[in-house]
């Protein structure tokens, strides 16, 4: 969008025959062809324009759209690329390149020193940005910079400013500034204990160092504003990590719950132990990627549509893996369902069939799905930081319980559903048609996996053995949940998951794991059915 | 049982004199690398480029007028297969040399093979050093010839705190554990490196960094962590996470809204053919630290990659992959492999390891893709070493590089007894 604003704007300038920020641009062209030995004094010349197109320039700069053309042998000119366009940066007029002079024309990239200064400078300029969170950020980094030559734009934006927590952030800024260049231990002074009463987590470390040298110098006054300070960072850093560590435990918990849910229902309610669960959710991971491909070469990577495939890719994996499923329970599983031990080796068997299949289909490497640009970007709350993919893993798991709950409980089927796997016999001998509910049952399930492997494809690998990653933790939820119930699945992804949040940051991820694993093997000899046992006066099952 | 035997003794008959009917004009060279598992998606890529240069090498006339003829077998990502295989390949094959193996868990297991054999292995993957096996010969680059250079320059640009994040296995631990000792070396203050330590009894760190078990897929902790580590602007990541967990941590850390400007992060196991399976605008702006890069500009690489897609086209074998390949660091370490053995062999006049390897002591040399490359008397090679930047399109930019560094295996433990 913002692109198409900035064409835009480039057609509308045009128009009129020249463009109004000509020495911005002027400056630009001489930045872009200096020398290394140059670049200091042009730059100088840059931060006094500050002119918001720097900024655009910038970026196409850093990303590859800026090239130099040796327009005759006396001079070079610099060209921007708009959507396959050449632009001359001078006049914003777009240049045809002749086939015959297209060696004459050569990308140039910024360097990395050259793209610090730079971004010093962009930074200034977003101190005016619109956007509170880009202020809040470019105020920050020109405060870490701890140059005094920001510190007077920080105070006027400081006194405009009205936007609290903005203003929190140019307050910060400017103390950590205060840090390195204060003129008397009194500023000093006061600039440690604002920052304390900011709780700001920027300014920790200087803090730390200040405190250091205050204990070393026998300035005990300086020293105790110092701990009175880092305590109150200290605390505000804890209350993020609690808030977080839930947060993310949820996050964690709802992909837990999303591999788990497709097998709480075949190996909990219809009891085949399916080792093959991990490559349903595979196929749903694949679908999306073929589905990626199809809008792409039909609809082109850069059009509306495409950004569409995702979101269609996740009926249609339900279909793909319900209907594989469904084939394999008439062809394979139902010939398993009294015999635990046959199936454990026969899923295994086809869950390396499956792989092998996916290797010679798709490749031994992992393959990319796209993630559409609704989904880029994240949260941010009080430094709690989610991206919006994992929002959406969320959300989705939520839905999908909501939905299997509506099924099971609201409809026909479910009702068979929940009679058959009651009572097998039973429901056969009332008209119930069990060979059939089961089958459905099975594609239900293989299905839900596979809407797993959709959403997974957003934030991890899609791989041929992307399965094998899930397989056991997605056993593991549904042993502790109580086999056969599908609220203690719910309840015990969210619990293993936010458990193994917590245990994390002290034990580190193996640890964390292994102490996860003890606690439900000592689980299960205090509650062997699990959260929920399922109570049934049934034997044959 | 008995018909088995027989046919069993026909067959190893009927291979014995096939293989001997072609022993006169050919030599035996084992390829030992895992073509299926975990690994395959990295080593498979080192079997096709050492097909290419037998093929390269045998058009021109082979070495010492034989053809090579290779013997390819498939170490599976399995560590016990693995040394199975180097039996195999030594005392049934015989093969005059063997090119393999990527993990340091995999070369662990062969080395007791090579020793006992007396045959002779080059080793081609970037690795922790503190090994040097009589029968190993390491192409690979030493910790001084990849992390050291890199921390060297990340300390030049002026960061300060380190942020150690890698795999759990012998690798990555045993890299940290030098980087540990050698940031400090520099005057990096210990609560300056982060991810955590671990003490034994005596309080000696045995541990430094952060951990993940293979395959882990859930990096939201340790990013969180990461971003408050960063958040006083001047810190940066040392990332050895092995294999397809960097698709999730890249992914965390491009949601958590720390960029390359922010908090770069060098990884050590990321080349050019990891990239093709990463999401490369992700990681565009990240550094990598390589003794060869495939974007770098110089005729004899421009060759070499143009030579390997014609092969590719041309000659290769049905079951190598042929589209969107790229070379790398490790595949031209390989390829460098092979050459050096050839010189050494020319020289020394003789397949046999033994003298072989007396010929690698004397230090030969060749001009590969990175620049020239010489063995060293103690296993290892000098070369150049590059710094780079990912661009978009899964290339490096070439930031820095260091000409003809000589590879040190042993470096644990003589960084801070110099300073004391």
């Amino acid at each position: 969008m913002k692109k198409a604003l900035f064409i835009l704007a480039v057609f509308v300038s045009s128009a009129f025959g020249e463009v109004d920020n000509e020495a911005t641009r002027d400056v630009l062209e001489r930045l872009a062809l200096a020398g290394k030995s140059e670049q200091t004094g042009v730059l100088a010349e840059l931060a006094q324009l500050g002119d918001p197109f720097i900024k655009e320039f910038v970026d196409a700069w850093r990303v590859g759209e800026v090239f130099s053309y040796e327009i005759s042998d006396t001079e070079t000119i610099v060209l921007q690329r708009v959507s396959e366009n050449y632009r001359r940066l001078s006049n914003d007029e777009v240049i045809e390149i002749p086939n015959t002079e297209s060696d004459k024309v050569s990308k140039i990239r910024p360097s990395r020193s050259l793209r610090r200064e730079l971004k010093k400078i962009t930074d200034t300029i977003d101190l005016a940005s619109p956007d509170v969170g880009t202020r809040m950020d470019a105020a920050l980094k020109l405060g870490l910079s701890q140059r005094l030559e920001y510190m007077e734009s920080l105070q006027s934006k400081f006194e405009a400013e009205s936007n609290a927590r903005a203003k929190a952030a140019f307050e910060e800024a400017i103390n950590i500034i205060i840090l390195a260049n204060h003129q008397s231990p009194e500023e000093l002074n006061q600039a440690v204990q604002r920052l304390g009463e900011l709780k700001s987590l920027p300014g920790r470390d200087q803090i730390s160092g200040i405190q250091t040298k205050a204990v070393e110098e026998g300035n005990s006054e300086l020293a105790s504003i110092c701990s009175t300070a880092l305590r109150q960072i200290d605390n505000r850093q804890r209350t993020i990590e609690r808030w977080g560590n839930l947060v993310r435990g949820l996050s964690l918990g709802s992909v837990l719950l999303m591999v788990a849910f497709g097998l709480a229902i075949t190996f909990g309610l219809m009891g085949i132990i399916n080792m093959a669960h991990g490559e349903f959710i595979a196929i749903g991971g694949y679908t999306c990627y073929v589905m990626q491909n199809i809008f792409a070469s039909s609809f082109g990577e850069q059009s509306a549509a495409y950004q569409w495939f995702f979101w269609v890719s996740l009926p249609i994996c339900f279909l793909v893996a319900g209907g594989i499923g469904y084939g394999l329970e008439k062809g394979l599983f139902r010939f398993l369902y009294k015999r635990p031990l046959e199936s454990l080796l026969a899923t295994w068997g086809l869950s390396m069939v499956m792989q092998q299949l996916f290797r010679l289909k798709f490749g031994a490497a992992n393959v990319q799905v796209n993630t559409p640009d609704i989904l880029i970007g994240n949260f941010d709350f009080w430094g709690i930081a989610l991206s919006y993919t994992r929002v959406f893993v969320v959300a989705f798991a939520g839905f999908v319980v909501v939905m299997t709950w509506l099924l099971l409980t609201k409809t026909n089927l479910g009702l068979y559903i929940r009679a058959v796997m009651q009572n097998r016999n039973m429901a056969s001998s009332l008209g119930i048609p069990v060979s059939r509910v089961n089958s459905l049952t099975f594609a239900f399930g293989c299905g839900l996996a596979a809407l797993a492997g959709a959403a997974l494809s957003q934030i991890g690998n899609v791989g041929p053995s992307m399965g094998q990653t899930y397989i056991v933790d997605s056993f593991m939820v549904v042993v502790v949940g109580g086999v056969g119930n599908l609220l203690g699945a719910g309840i015990s992804a969210l619990g293993i998951g936010t458990v193994d949040q917590f245990l994390q940051p002290t034990f580190g991820p193996v640890m964390g794991k292994i102490i996860v694993f003890l606690m439900i093997i000592l689980f299960l000899q205090w509650k062997p059915g699990g959260l929920f046992p399922t109570k049934s006066r049934s034997m044959d099952d | 049982m008995k018909l088995l035997k027989k046919l069993a003794l026909g067959l190893s008959l009927f291979a014995l004199i096939t293989s001997a009917a072609k022993a006169d004009d050919t030599v035996k060279v084992g390829v030992l690398h895992s073509l299926s598992g975990t690994m395959a998606i990295s080593e498979t890529s080192l079997r096709d480029i050492l097909l290419f240069t037998f093929d390269e090498i045998n058009a021109a006339g082979g070495v010492l007028g034989k053809k090579i003829e290779p013997v390819v077998v498939d170490g599976a990502s399995d560590w016990p297969t693995f040394a199975e295989k180097a039996e195999q390949l030594l005392a049934q094959d015989k093969v005059a040399v063997t090119f393999g193996c990527w993990t340091s868990v995999s070369r662990k297991f062969v080395l007791p093979i090579y020793e006992k054999y007396d045959g002779l292995l080059f080793y081609p993957v970037q690795y922790e050093g503190e090994e040097m096996s009589p029968n190993i010969f390491y192409t690979a680059e030493a910790v001084n010839q990849q992390a050291i250079p890199a921390v060297d320059y990340l300390l030049k640009e002026g960061y300060e705190k380190f942020y150690l994040i890698g795999t759990d296995y012998v690798y990555p631990q045993t890299t940290n554990l030098v980087l540990f000792e050698y940031l400090q070396s520099k005057g990096i203050p210990v609560e300056n490196i982060g991810g955590g330590l671990r003490r034994d009894a005596s309080g000696e760190v045995i541990s430094a960094g952060k951990y993940t078990p293979f395959s882990h897929t859930d990096y939201q902790q340790i990013v969180a962590e990461i971003k408050a580590f960063a958040a006083s602007g001047d810190a940066c990541v040392i990332n050895t996470i092995n294999g397809d967990s960097n698709v999730p941590f890249f992914k965390e850390i491009a949601a958590s809204g720390l960029t390359a400007d922010d908090c770069p992060i060098v990884s050590y196991s990321l080349s050019e053919d990891e990239f093709r399976s990463l999401p490369t605008k992700d990681l565009v702006g990240h550094l990598g630290c390589w003794t060869y890069f495939m974007s770098l500009d110089t005729p004899a690489n421009k060759k070499f990659v143009s030579n390997f897609q014609k092969w590719l086209k041309k000659d290769a074998p049905s079951y190598v992959q042929k589209e969107g390949r790229v070379t790398c660091s490790p595949m031209v370490l390989s390829y460098n492999g092979v050459y050096l053995w050839k010189a050494a062999v020319e020289k020394a006049g003789t397949f046999d390891p033994d003298e072989v390897i007396e010929a690698l002591w004397s230090g030969v040399s060749f001009d590969g893709p990175g620049g020239t490359v010489k063995t060293q008397p103690n296993h290892h090679l000098t070369k150049n070493v590059y710094i780079g930047e990912t661009l978009e399109d899964g290339q490096f930019e070439i930031l820095e590089s260091f000409n003809n560094v000589y590879g040190e295996p042993f470096l644990k433990g003589t960084f801070l007894t110099e300073d004391s």
